[in-house]
Formats: structure tokens, C-alpha cells, sequence
């Protein structure tokens, strides 16, 4: 810029200009500036009068200070375009204004929902968890489950032979119901005609105290959904006590169950299991298998009726007696498997801890450490609402310097114009 | 001509201050700024636009931004006098602006040119005609420098501050000016 310009002005022009202020000055000058001089005085004994007509009305309206005279008050009206212009930045900055707001609203209520968000990140790592599962699962190929997702590459990421998802909850983090809500969310197998086994492990804490009361509420869910308690030990006594449950369930009523036991009032959740198992492959050999022997039994039992010779009866009823084995064996296997894709095993540790602050689930206590930590939870939600608002207002506001720096610009150069070609 | 096109000096809107803490100073030192810069501001305004109307109007309307912004006013960034002469100076250019949207200002030079006084005696009275005619032909930006040293009593560093160039910028337009003057005058004579 060239405000900033520092060059030394040629010692010829400064002199020249010296001879001029000192004529303004009525001080003498050199002869060689004398023209110079004259021209000077002339220009300035020709500095244009002001109307005394228009002097008058300019000391009257500073006298009332720019207010509208009464008489005129349009008179004082600012110029349309001054209006205009101030309107437009008036409009424009009531306009960022409200987007910046919405932006801000929408920013804030994007975070409300951060709750989902994280179910969905839950739901992603049990994707991801379940993939590494399967293939640790792999390791039980041996029993033949593995060939299941072996020979159905193809079907939905879900259908793999195995997978489990463990959440854990730090002792002393939320509260059941909050955990519950986190972690009592249905963990449902895609039902595609599949068998699909299902199990699942519930890791609780109780106070020392409160570890019956618990086990009796597991008692309770277990008959509200009709389960069975397969086994059950209760161990009670100070800082050691100890609950654990062997839990069977209809499969119909795996996530309800695991819900409820996630939200016992006086029990917290420090992790869970789920796990699921497809078991189609291993169900379909064994009916085949079963089919066939059947076949084979109806079949022995043709030749039987037909046997003439008591070698050929003795063979053919060993053969008859071993198919029905086979049968018995596959009809076991096939109810066995049924049973465990009908009913779901649960197992529930209960361990005696450190109780956390009450909470009543149903009750609507209120002290004053509930208060604080309200009021913490509101500071906080505040002050990340303020920073996602912040965050929305800077490149708002960005812009609009942005379009006033270039609107300054233009005008500027506009103006430089104008008396450029005035 | 080396003219940059830089922004006037203290005529931003954010700038702060023409306040001496309460109202009434506030209006006091715009008062005495007002007693003492009006007839300036309407000879400059005058010398740019070469139009009474359009000059009395400009005038008025500088003064009254200069009113409604005196709570904006930085001393740091220039004296109040150049702040108002900047005021002035884009109330200006912008009735120019306006004009030469409108119409084109058809104008004769010699029109313009006021009478010699009637005190001066024949040789100065030719001279003064002389130089009132060479001003009138100067272009506007060069008419503008006149203005503001010889018609407004502004120093150089003021004027300076005004055109938003540099003190030593600012001389040396009104050298080259003053120099056109000289030789146009001497051409006349």
C-alpha cells in the first residue's frame, strides 16, 4: 500500500513544496518559486464561499442535531440507495444469522442422537467382533460346523458359522437402566429358515447384600418367560458373594430375557456374551442320515420277509437291529439339536462389589448428588451445543467478511473510477 | 500519474472513538469540528463536483455520516479533520458515481470559471482568470489535490491521509499538479 511508502521525496519537490506552504504562511520565498507563490495565493484567495443561505440551514439541522425538521421531514430522508444498501446488510446478517442457527440446531440435535449413533457403532463391532469370532470359530471345524460356512460362503455375513458379541460396562459406569438400554437390545440372527443356536453370558454386580435379592429377580424373569434354571448357585456372604445361573430359555424370548436381566434394580451389568451358532449344515446331515437308515431298515426288512435260509434271517436282523440304531442315534441327534435352536442357554454370574450410588429405577428420587450430576450433564450438553455452534458461526462469519471485504473492494474501486473519469 | 486506488483513511465503520466518555463531549468535539471544517469541506466538495447543488447536498450528507459515525472515529488511524475530508471524499465520488450513471455531466470549463475579484487590478485579475481557467480543466483527480491543499488548508501529510497515499506520494501529485498549473497559466498568458 502506498500509505506505507517510505521513499524520500526528490529534495527539488520538497523545496518546492517548502516555497508553498511558506507562501500559505505569508513568509517570504525564494525568487525562483515566485510564480509558484503566485499561483498559490491565487488558488487559495480563490477557495470557494459557502451560501450563507445554505450555512444557515447546515447550522440549523447541526443544531438539532440531524433530527427531521418538522416541517421536512422527508427532506433528511437518507438517499434510497444509502437505504437500500443498509437494508441489504441488514437482510444479509439477519440471513447468516438464521442459518447459522439452524446450522447450530441441527448440529445440536445430530449430537442428541448420539445415542443411536453409538447403538449403530455398537452394531459395527458386532460385525466386526463377529468376523474374528468365526474365525476363531474355525477352530471347530473338526466337529463339522466349520463346513457350514465353508460350503455357504455366499450367504449373509450373518449366517457364518458362529459369532458372539461381548459389551462391556465398567463397574461403576452407568446405571442399569442406562446400561440396559446400551446393552439389553435384542440380538436378533437373520431368519432365514436357518438353525442358528444361541447363547448368551451376562456378567453382573451386586452389592454384597443385594446378591439374593438379585438371584431372586433372575428366579423371576426366568418364570415370567417360562424358562428353566438348569442350574443355579447362590453363595452369599460379605464381599465374596456369588451367584451364578445355567439359564434355558425359548429362543422366542432370548432378548426379552437378556433385557430383563439387564435392567435388575439392584444388579449392574459389567459385560455380555452373545453368541450365535448355525447348526443348518450339521441338522441336514444327521435328517439325511436318518432318512437313509430308515430307507435301509425298510428296505432289510423286504429282504427279511423274503429270506428263506436262517443265515440270511440272522444276517439281515443284525443289519435291521443296527439301522435302528443308526435311527435312534439320528433321531437323538436331530432332538438334541432342535432343543438347543429352540432354547437358548444363558448363563448369569452375579458377583458381590462395591455398590454404586442407589438408583431407583421406578422411583423418582432426587438429591443433591443426582442434581449436580444433572447439572453437569446440562453443562456439558451447553457447552458442546456452544462449540458446535461456534463451530457453525466461523466459516459463516468467514463468508460474510469475506463478501463485505470484496463489497468494500469493488465500492472502493468504483469510487476511484468515478473520479477517474469525472 | 501514478494514482493507487487505496482506501481513505478513518473512514472505516469500525473504527472507535470520538468520544470523550459522556455524550455531550462526544457532540461538543463533533460541534467544534463541524464550526471548523464546514466551509472547507464545501469549498473541496465544490472544487471536485463543479456543481453549487450537488456540493451543498454532498455537504450536508457528509456531515450527518459524520454524525451518525462520530462514535466510530480512531484517532489512532488520523486526525478528525482528515476522518471528515474522508467522509466527504466518498460522498463525492459517489454523487459522481450516481451521475454518471444517469447522465453524462456535459460541462465547459470556462463556465465554471467564477469572475476575478473586483479589487484586483488588470494583470492580477488576468492572472486569477488564468489560473481559475487551468484549474477548471484539470482532470478531477488532480483538481481534488488543489482542493484540498489551497481550498480545505489541509498540509501535506493531511492530504496525505485523505487520498490514503503516502505523505511523500501525496507531495509529489501536488508538485506534478502545481507544475501543470504553472505551465498552463503561462501557456494562457
Amino acid at each position: 500500500m502506498r500509505l506505507l511508502d517510505q521513499d524520500p521525496i526528490d529534495p527539488e519537490i520538497a523545496a518546492t513544496l517548502d516555497a508553498i506552504d511558506a507562501t500559505l504562511a505569508g513568509e517570504p520565498v525564494d525568487a525562483r518559486y515566485a510564480e509558484l507563490a503566485e499561483i498559490a495565493l491565487l488558488l487559495s484567495s480563490d477557495r470557494p464561499q459557502l451560501p450563507a443561505e445554505f450555512a444557515r440551514s447546515m447550522d440549523e439541522r447541526v443544531g438539532r442535531r440531524f433530527a427531521p425538521a418538522p416541517d421536512s421531514a422527508a427532506a433528511v430522508k437518507p438517499p434510497r440507495r444509502g437505504r437500500l444498501t443498509r437494508r441489504f446488510w441488514e437482510a444479509g446478517g439477519a440471513l447468516a444469522a438464521g442459518v447459522a442457527l439452524v446450522v447450530a440446531i441441527v448440529a445440536v440435535a445430530g449430537s442428541g442422537g448420539g445415542a443411536s449413533s453409538m447403538s449403530s457403532s455398537s452394531s459395527a463391532s458386532y460385525g466386526a467382533v463377529g468376523t474374528s469370532s468365526s474365525a476363531a470359530s474355525s477352530s471347530a471345524a473338526s466337529s463339522g460346523v466349520a463346513s457350514t460356512s465353508a460350503r455357504a460362503p455366499a450367504l449373509a455375513p450373518a449366517v457364518a458359522s458362529a459369532s458372539n458379541k461381548t459389551v462391556p460396562s465398567a463397574v461403576g459406569g452407568p446405571p442399569p437402566s442406562v446400561a440396559g438400554s446400551s446393552t439389553g437390545q435384542p440380538l436378533q440372527p437373520p431368519t432365514t429358515g436357518r438353525k442358528v443356536v444361541q447363547s448368551a453370558q451376562l456378567n453382573l454386580t451386586a452389592a454384597p447384600t443385594q446378591v439374593d435379592a438379585v438371584a431372586q429377580e433372575v428366579y423371576n424373569v426366568v418364570g415370567q418367560v417360562n424358562g428353566i434354571v438348569n442350574s443355579s448357585t447362590v453363595t452369599q456372604g460379605g464381599p465374596n458373594g456369588y451367584a451364578s445361573f445355567q439359564l434355558s430359555v425359548p429362543s422366542g424370548s432370548l432378548p426379552e430375557t437378556m433385557s430383563r436381566l439387564s435392567q435388575l434394580t439392584y444388579a449392574q451389568v459389567t459385560s455380555r456374551t452373545d453368541n450365535t451358532q448355525d447348526i443348518t449344515n450339521q441338522y441336514n446331515a444327521t435328517a439325511s442320515a436318518l432318512a437313509d437308515a430308515r430307507a435301509l431298515r425298510t428296505s432289510l426288512l423286504k429282504q427279511l420277509a423274503n429270506a428263506v435260509t436262517t443265515a440270511q434271517v440272522e444276517s439281515l436282523t443284525a443289519q435291521i437291529h443296527d439301522a435302528e440304531a443308526s435311527i435312534s442315534s439320528d433321531q437323538a441327534t436331530l432332538s438334541r439339536l432342535n432343543n438347543q435352536v429352540n432354547f437358548s442357554r444363558i448363563n448369569v454370574d452375579i458377583n458381590a462389589a462395591t455398590p454404586p450410588p442407589p438408583i431407583a429405577h421406578k422411583s423418582g428420587g432426587f438429591g443433591i448428588g443426582r442434581a449436580a450430576h444433572d447439572a453437569g450433564r446440562v453443562l456439558t450438553v451447553a457447552a458442546g451445543g456452544a462449540l458446535i455452534a461456534i463451530a457453525a458461526l466461523v466459516p459463516v462469519g468467514l463468508v460474510v467478511a469475506l463478501l463485505w471485504w470484496v463489497g468494500a473492494a469493488v465500492r472502493r474501486r468504483r469510487r476511484e473510477q468515478a473520479l477517474d473519469s469525472a | 500519474m501514478d494514482h493507487p486506488l487505496v482506501r481513505s483513511v478513518g473512514v472505516t465503520e469500525t473504527d472507535t472513538l470520538f468520544r470523550t466518555g459522556s455524550g455531550t463531549g462526544s457532540w461538543e468535539r463533533f460541534e467544534e469540528l463541524y464550526r471548523s471544517s464546514r466551509d472547507d469541506v464545501y469549498a473541496y466538495v465544490l472544487t471536485l463536483l463543479r456543481d453549487p447543488a450537488a456540493a451543498e447536498d454532498v455537504t450536508a450528507l457528509a456531515f450527518e455520516r459524520a454524525y451518525r459515525r462520530r462514535r466510530t472515529f480512531d484517532r489512532r488511524r488520523g486526525e478528525e479533520r482528515a476522518w471528515l475530508f474522508g467522509i466527504a471524499r466518498n460522498a463525492a465520488l459517489d454523487e459522481l458515481r450516481r451521475r454518471r450513471r444517469t447522465a453524462t455531466l456535459v460541462t465547459d470549463p470556462s463556465e465554471d470559471v467564477p469572475d476575478a475579484n473586483e479589487g484586483d487590478g488588470a494583470e492580477v485579475a488576468l492572472r486569477r482568470t488564468a489560473v481559475q481557467t487551468a484549474l477548471a480543466r484539470l482532470p478531477a483527480r488532480e483538481r481534488e489535490i488543489i482542493a484540498l491543499k489551497f481550498h480545505a488548508g489541509m498540509s501535506n501529510a493531511e492530504v496525505a491521509r485523505v487520498l490514503g497515499v503516502s505523505e511523500s506520494n501525496a507531495g509529489t501529485l501536488l508538485y506534478r499538479t502545481m507544475e501543470k498549473l504553472r505551465k498552463a497559466c503561462n501557456a494562457t498568458a
